[in-house]
C-alpha cells in the first residue's frame, strides 16, 4: 500500500462523499416533509443523467449551463408528480409503507421508459475540461527511490465538488434562513402543528416535492461529470445509498445527511482500494443494519420515535 | 344469562358460515390440486403452471408475515435465495439427493429467519429497509464464497437432476401445503393474535398475547415456504446464480401480487398472483417491449385506487361475501 493510493481514496472518497451528500439531502426533504420513501429516486438521478447526455449531444450545452434548466425542469416535473401521486396516496391505511411500493412501480416505468428511448446500453457523456487533469502534488519516492508518485484528479471531479458545495451551502441557507425553508423544517418537525399555524401543507409538500425532484435531477448532471457515463440501469445502486445514507444521518434530519454522506463515500471508496469490490458494496449495507440496531435515530440524529 | 342466550343463539349461525367457508376453501383447494396434477398427463405448458404455482406459494408465505403481522419484508428474497443455493450445494457439492436437499433448505431457511428474526424488532420503513439490506447482504456473501462451493458470480449449473415432473409435481405439494396452513392460520388462536399484533401491538400485548413469540412464528412460516420454493425451483430450472436467485424483482412481484389480491386474506394471495400472472403473460406477449413499464403502472395503480386488494376490497364493499371466502 502506498500513499498515493490513499490520498487518491481520500480525494475519490470527498467527490463521491458530495454526491451521495446531495442525494442523502433531497431523499430526506421527501422523507421528513411527506413521508416517503422515495423508491425511485436513483431514476430520478439517472433522468437527470440522461437530460445532460441529451443536452450536450443534440444541442451543444455544456453541463453546466445544464444545471439550471435541469434544475427548472425537474423542479416542475416534481410538482406535478406530488399532485398526481400523493394526495391519493394519504388516503391508504400505511401510507409509508404504501409510498415505498409505490414509488418502486414509478420506478420501474422510469427505467423502462429508459432503456425504451436511450436503450440498455451505458450511454458515454463526452465533455471534458482543459486541462483535462490537475496534478495536485507530487509526493516524493512513493513507488521506490526515485521514482516519484504524482496525485491525479480530474478537473472536472474538481468543478463537481465546487458545485456540490455550493449547492449544499444554498440548501442549507434556504432550510435555516428563509421563510419556506423554516416551513419545511416545521413540517419534518410535525406535521400536524405546521397546518395548525395556517400552513398549507399540500402546497409546501408540492414544493419540498418539486425541490427534492430538482435536486436528484441536478445530482444526476453533477453526476455526468464525476463518471462520464451513465447506465439506464444504474438508478437503484443510487436509491440505497440514498436510504443507508439518510438512515446513517438520521431520517428527515436534512443536515445530517450531508455528514453521513461525505461519511458514507470515504468509507466506500477507501473499502474500494482496500477490499475486493463485494466486499466493499457489502460493508456500506452492513454499516446501515449496524446503526439501525444500535442508533435508530441515526449518527447525527435526535431521538425520535421509530 | 341474556349474554349466554345471545352466545347460544349467535354460535350456530357463526359455526353454519364458518362451515360454508371451509367448504368452499378446501373444494377450491382439492380443485388447484386437480387441476395443476392433470397439467403433465395432458401434456399442458409445464413452465408456465410451475411459476404460477411458485408465484401462489410466494404470495402466500408472504401474507403471513404481512397480511397478518403487518411487516413488509422488502428482502423476502433472502429465504428463497437461501433455498436455492442450499439445494444447489446439496445436490452438485455434497451429493446429496435432491429429495433430501429441498427438506434441507427448508431448514436453512429456518435457520436464516432465526437469525433475522430481531430485525422485527424494528417496525414501519426501518424494517422494510433492513430486510432489504439483508437479502442485498446475503447477496453479496454468496457470490464471495468460494468458487468450489457457490459456483462465485456464474452459479451452478445442476443440469437435469430427475425427471421434471417430479419437480412440477413438488411445487404442487408445497403449494397445497402453504394453501392448507394458510386457511388454518386465519381460523387459529395464533392468526387472531398476529392481526390483533399488526392492529395495535400495545393492546394485544394488554390482552395477553405473547407479541415476540407469535411474530416469530410467522416469521418462520413465511421464510420456510420461500425456502422450499427456491428449493424446488432449483431442482425444476437445474440452473442458478446470485443475480436471480436474490433478484429485488422477486420480492416485488411476491408483494404485488399479494397486495393485489389483498393482504390479510386467505384467497387474496392466490387470486392476486392468479389474475396478475396471467395479465403479465398477455403484456409479455402483446408487447414485450414495455412488459416493466406496464407492471410498474399495474402496481401504482392498484397502490393508488386498489390499496386493500381485489378480495380485500370486495369484502369492504360487500362485507356479506365474507360468509364464503375467507
Amino acid at each position: 500500500m502506498n500513499s498515493v493510493l490513499l490520498i487518491n481514496g481520500l480525494l475519490g472518497g470527498i467527490v463521491f462523499g458530495a454526491v451521495y451528500a446531495l442525494i442523502g439531502a433531497s431523499l430526506n426533504v421527501l422523507c421528513g416533509v411527506l413521508r416517503i420513501i422515495n423508491f425511485a429516486h436513483g431514476e430520478f438521478i439517472i433522468a437527470g443523467g440522461f437530460f445532460a447526455y441529451v443536452m450536450l449531444t443534440f444541442l451543444g450545452f455544456n453541463p453546466l449551463y445544464t444545471l439550471p434548466i435541469a434544475a427548472a425542469a425537474f423542479f416542475v416535473a416534481g410538482y406535478g408528480l406530488y399532485y398526481l401521486l400523493i394526495p391519493r396516496l394519504a388516503r391508504s391505511d400505511e401510507p409509508e409503507t404504501s409510498s415505498f411500493l409505490l414509488m418502486f412501480g414509478v420506478s420501474l416505468m422510469l427505467v423502462s421508459s429508459m432503456i425504451w428511448i436511450f436503450e440498455a446500453d451505458v450511454r458515454p457523456v463526452n465533455f471534458s475540461f482543459d486541462p483535462i487533469n490537475i496534478v495536485l502534488f507530487t509526493v516524493e519516492d512513493a513507488y521506490g527511490p526515485g521514482r516519484d508518485g504524482r496525485v491525479i484528479v480530474p478537473t472536472a471531479r474538481l468543478v463537481a465538488l465546487a458545485i456540490n458545495a455550493a449547492i449544499i451551502i444554498a440548501m442549507t441557507w434556504f432550510l435555516y434562513r428563509t421563510l419556506p425553508g423554516k416551513a419545511m423544517r416545521a413540517a419534518i418537525m410535525n406535521r400536524e402543528a405546521v397546518q395548525i399555524v395556517g400552513i398549507d401543507i399540500h402546497r409546501l409538500s408540492a414544493w419540498a416535492f418539486g425541490l427534492a425532484a430538482a435536486l436528484a435531477g441536478v445530482t444526476g448532471v453533477v453526476m455526468t461529470l464525476v463518471v462520464p457515463s451513465i447506465d439506464p440501469n444504474g438508478g437503484a445502486d443510487f436509491t440505497l445509498i440514498g436510504f443507508i445514507v439518510i438512515v446513517l444521518g438520521g431520517l428527515g434530519h436534512p443536515v445530517g445527511a450531508l455528514a453521513a454522506g461525505v461519511l458514507f463515500g470515504l468509507v466506500e471508496q477507501m473499502s474500494n482500494v482496500l477490499l475486493p469490490q463485494a466486499a466493499a458494496q457489502m460493508l456500506g449495507f452492513m454499516i446501515l443494519v449496524a446503526v439501525i440496531f444500535l442508533k435508530p435515530a441515526g449518527l447525527f440524529g435526535l431521538e425520535r420515535s421509530r | 344469562m341474556t349474554q349466554q342466550t345471545t352466545q347460544e343463539i349467535a354460535r350456530p349461525r357463526l359455526g353454519s358460515a364458518d362451515t360454508v367457508r371451509r367448504l368452499i376453501w378446501y373444494g377450491l383447494v382439492g380443485l388447484i390440486l386437480i387441476w395443476c396434477a392433470a397439467v403433465p398427463p395432458a401434456g399442458g405448458n409445464l413452465s408456465l403452471y410451475f411459476s404460477l404455482m411458485m408465484w401462489v406459494t410466494l404470495a402466500t408465505g408472504l401474507n403471513f408475515i404481512a397480511g397478518f403481522a403487518g411487516y413488509m419484508p422488502f428482502g423476502y428474497v433472502a429465504f428463497y435465495g437461501i433455498g436455492t443455493y442450499t439445494t444447489g450445494v446439496a445436490v452438485k457439492v455434497l451429493g446429496l439427493s435432491v429429495y433430501a436437499a429441498v427438506p434441507i433448505a427448508g431448514g436453512v431457511g429456518v435457520l436464516l429467519a432465526l437469525l433475522f428474526a430481531p430485525t422485527l424488532r424494528l417496525s414501519g420503513i426501518y424494517f422494510a429497509i433492513v430486510s432489504l439490506s439483508l437479502a442485498i447482504i446475503c447477496q453479496r456473501l454468496v457470490s464471495l464464497l468460494p468458487e468450489e462451493i457457490t459456483g462465485g458470480s456464474l452459479g451452478i449449473n445442476l443440469g437435469v437432476v430427475t425427471v421434471r415432473e417430479h419437480g412440477y409435481y413438488s411445487m404442487l405439494l408445497v403449494l397445497v401445503l402453504a394453501l392448507l396452513t394458510a386457511s388454518w392460520l386465519a381460523r387459529s388462536r395464533l392468526g387472531k393474535a398476529l392481526k390483533a399484533i399488526r392492529d395495535d401491538p400495545e393492546a394485544a400485548e394488554a390482552m395477553g398475547v405473547n407479541v415476540p413469540r407469535s411474530r416469530l412464528f410467522a416469521w418462520l412460516l413465511a421464510a420456510v415456504f420461500a425456502a422450499l420454493t427456491g428449493g424446488v425451483q432449483a431442482w425444476f430450472t437445474g440452473a442458478l446464480d446470485p443475480q436471480t436467485a436474490f433478484d429485488v424483482l422477486i420480492t416485488a412481484k411476491t408483494v404485488i401480487y399479494a397486495m393485489a389480491g389483498g393482504l390479510g386474506t386467505v384467497l387474496g394471495p392466490l387470486v392476486g398472483t392468479v389474475v396478475l400472472v396471467w395479465v403479465d403473460e398477455l403484456i409479455w406477449r402483446s408487447f414485450p417491449v414495455l412488459n416493466n413499464f406496464l407492471l410498474g403502472l399495474i402496481i401504482a395503480a392498484l397502490i393508488l385506487f386498489v390499496p386493500r386488494g381485489l378480495v380485500g376490497s370486495l369484502m369492504q364493499r360487500y362485507p356479506r361475501v365474507r360468509r364464503y371466502i375467507m
